[in-house]
């Protein structure tokens, strides 16, 4: 399943197919990179200009423009998540992974019974509407995101949200998410 | 009766958890929308903590949008700044025609400028009269001419406001329909037992400020309660002008005659109504009036200000009429109380819910969605001609603001192709106790 942004990929390990893991991808925005590259030439073009026009200023305003453009760089794309995943180990608990650019990898894990309910919200931006798929945690007041810096698709969502409700035991799936996926 | 259905966006700056009588229609139109087959999805903005999709009795959805009021109850007006959010929901919830309350509501006005820059056809309710010589109206009346130019059609809640909506905005009266407000006579209902005559007890609830006629109720308690002295008066609400009344109490000596109430929750008003025998509305102006509706549909006798759109309001026989004048006013309640010997609260409640039915205002609006979408759909250019017509600079300026909002909407469009936005799948209600008070509502509403 894939769209202009997300790529979504499931897969089972195992023999006995017991661990069910979801995938959603972050696929290459060619716009996005051009736009940073652009911008961080730009800030080396008017450091470079800055220090031709200015003739008695010293080489550093130049060293500034590259630091701020490589530090531009870093920011836009080694913090950049590559993809989220979703292991569900039925019995066992649920891990949520987020995977970044730089090669870090951030694992956070719930065990099964401490959930209550996943749930699929709509949220409301001051821009726009997505939805976000979040876990209902027995003792605790907030939400928990199960994709904490993506906002893939629903279709892409449900069979994360349908896997969850497995794993947890929760029985009422209504008929038009059924129908929707 | 039309078959077709339709999917309706209300937008507003004014709807619950705020109270008052735009909130109120929208919330009994959309839930008499929904009985009536159709999809209807209200936005407006965020109150508070309350932010994000909520949903209400039937079903119906609101968006309550992250965009902070900023001056009574208005979203901050960008011009641009709501067209992203309006264009997601106008998709995603498969929106045929938008329908914009309140002039006074920036989010309103913006919304609908989106809508038609979209291609959606659009329906305007205008709630209250305004004025023309003042600098706020002046302005209002101009941004009002600005949002009508290219509207679908109208609606306005009295004849009153009618023929104040044209004049202010220059729209062509066949355009704009009259549908009345209504009253849940089902909430409102008259007091198991009759009160006794002995003692006449006026009810007053208002809010206490100068457009209300707060400083009227200052001149005629005093005299009303020196000419009878069986008078007692209980006055409900709050605001500035609540000190003037509080020191009129204090100077003629009244607090064993005049009980202040305070700010009384809508839940609460119809206990303060079946406690006395006349309504007392003492408002400078009003487009319709709900509150007297409330009154007469809990079988009090109304005496009220002969302003704005209340003569069109009730019959004769419910309503005594008085100029804005204390000693006016002062005869016309006497006139009341002459009169309430031949008053059956029970009989004026069943007489009001024939005449005042929410299910009746819907099927009017229906009649006017439908209307509304067979107006021919207008390229930019043909639209842009309506604006020209607005004034000399106006014109020019209201052709740029939507020039600019056109090509934003197609920058909008490649950043964000229409196919991404996903629709939001069709739910089906679970069974619900709300469902049981609903159909009681219903009934209610339906009976005569």
């Amino acid at each position: 399943m894939v769209n202009r942004r997300y790529g979504y990929l499931h897969e089972c390990k195992w023999p006995l197919e017991a661990i069910d893991m979801h995938h959603v991808v972050v696929r290459k925005s060619n716009a996005k990179g051009f736009f940073v590259y652009l911008s961080a030439l730009i800030v080396v073009a008017n450091a470079a200009s800055y220090l031709l026009l200015v003739k008695d200023k010293s080489i550093t305003i130049l060293l500034w423009g590259f630091l701020l453009s490589v530090l531009l760089v870093k920011v836009m794309f080694w913090n950049r998540v590559m993809k989220e995943s979703v292991v569900v180990m039925p019995t066992f608990g649920v891990q949520l992974e987020t995977h970044y650019a730089s090669g870090r990898i951030i694992h956070r894990f719930i065990p099964i019974g401490k959930i209550l309910k996943p749930v699929l919200l709509e949220c409301v931006s001051p821009v726009t509407c997505y939805w976000s798929l979040s876990l209902l945690l027995h003792g605790e007041a907030e939400l928990t995101l199960v994709l904490k810096e993506l906002r893939p698709p629903v279709k892409m969502l449900i069979p994360i949200w349908k896997a969850l409700c497995d794993a947890s035991d929760i029985k009422e799936v209504s008929d038009s998410w059924k129908d929707a996926n | 009766m039309a078959d077709q259905k339709h999917r309706i966006l209300m937008v507003s700056d004014f709807f619950f958890p705020n109270f008052g009588g735009v909130e109120s229609h929208i919330y009994y139109l959309s839930q008499c929308l929904l009985k009536l087959g159709h999809k209807v999805v209200v936005m407006t903005h965020a109150y508070g903590n309350r932010s994000g999709v909520r949903y209400m009795t039937g079903g119906l959805k609101v968006y309550y949008v992250p965009w902070r009021p900023f001056l009574m109850q208005n979203t901050l007006p960008t011009v641009y700044g709501t067209l992203p959010i309006v264009r997601t929901i106008l998709v995603r919830e498969k929106i045929s025609l938008v329908h914009g309350h309140q002039a006074f509501s920036t989010l309103c006005h913006e919304a609908l400028m989106h809508a038609r820059t979209m291609g959606y056809k659009v329906v305007f309710t205008d709630h209250s009269l305004y004025g023309f010589a003042d600098i706020g109206s002046i302005h209002m009346n101009k941004v009002l001419q600005f949002t009508l130019a290219d509207v679908s059609q109208a609606i306005c809640v009295s004849h009153t406001s009618k023929e104040n909506t044209v004049l202010r905005s220059g729209l062509p009266p066949e355009k704009v329909f009259m549908i009345p407000n209504a009253v849940d006579t089902a909430m409102f209902k008259p007091a198991p037992e009759r009160l006794g005559n002995d003692e006449i007890i006026i009810v007053v609830i208002s809010r206490l400020v100068y457009r209300k006629g707060a400083d009227l109720l200052v001149e005629v308690i005093p005299e009303i309660c020196h000419l009878y002295p069986n008078v007692r008066f209980i006055v409900g609400g709050d605001g500035p002008k609540r000190v003037r009344l509080e020191e009129m109490r204090e100077k003629h000596s009244l607090q064993d005659r005049v009980e202040m109430l305070g700010s009384v929750p809508h839940a609460h008003v119809r206990s303060v109504l079946i406690s006395g025998h006349i309504f007392l509305n003492s408002s400078l102006t009003e487009a319709f009036c709900i509150a007297i509706l409330e009154a007469a549909s809990c079988g009090l006798l109304t005496v009220s200000t002969r302003v704005g759109g209340v003569p069109e309001v009730l019959p004769e026989d419910m309503i005594v009429l008085a100029e804005p004048d204390p000693s006016d006013m002062v005869r016309a309640t006497g006139k009341a109380i002459s009169l309430l010997p031949n008053i059956d609260p029970q009989q004026m409640h069943n007489r009001m819910k024939k005449l005042y039915n929410w299910h009746d205002v819907a099927k009017r609006t229906e009649i006017v969605y439908d209307r509304a979408l067979k107006c021919p759909d207008q390229n930019l250019l043909e639209r842009l001609s309506r604006y020209l017509s607005c004034g000399s600079w106006a014109g020019k300026i209201f052709c740029f603001v939507m020039i600019i909002d056109f090509l934003l909407w197609r920058l909008l469009q490649l950043w964000q192709p229409t196919e991404e936005i996903e629709e939001v799948p069709e739910f089906t209600l679970p069974h619900h106790q709300d469902e049981e008070i609903i159909s009681n509502f219903n009934k209610d509403q339906s009976l005569g």
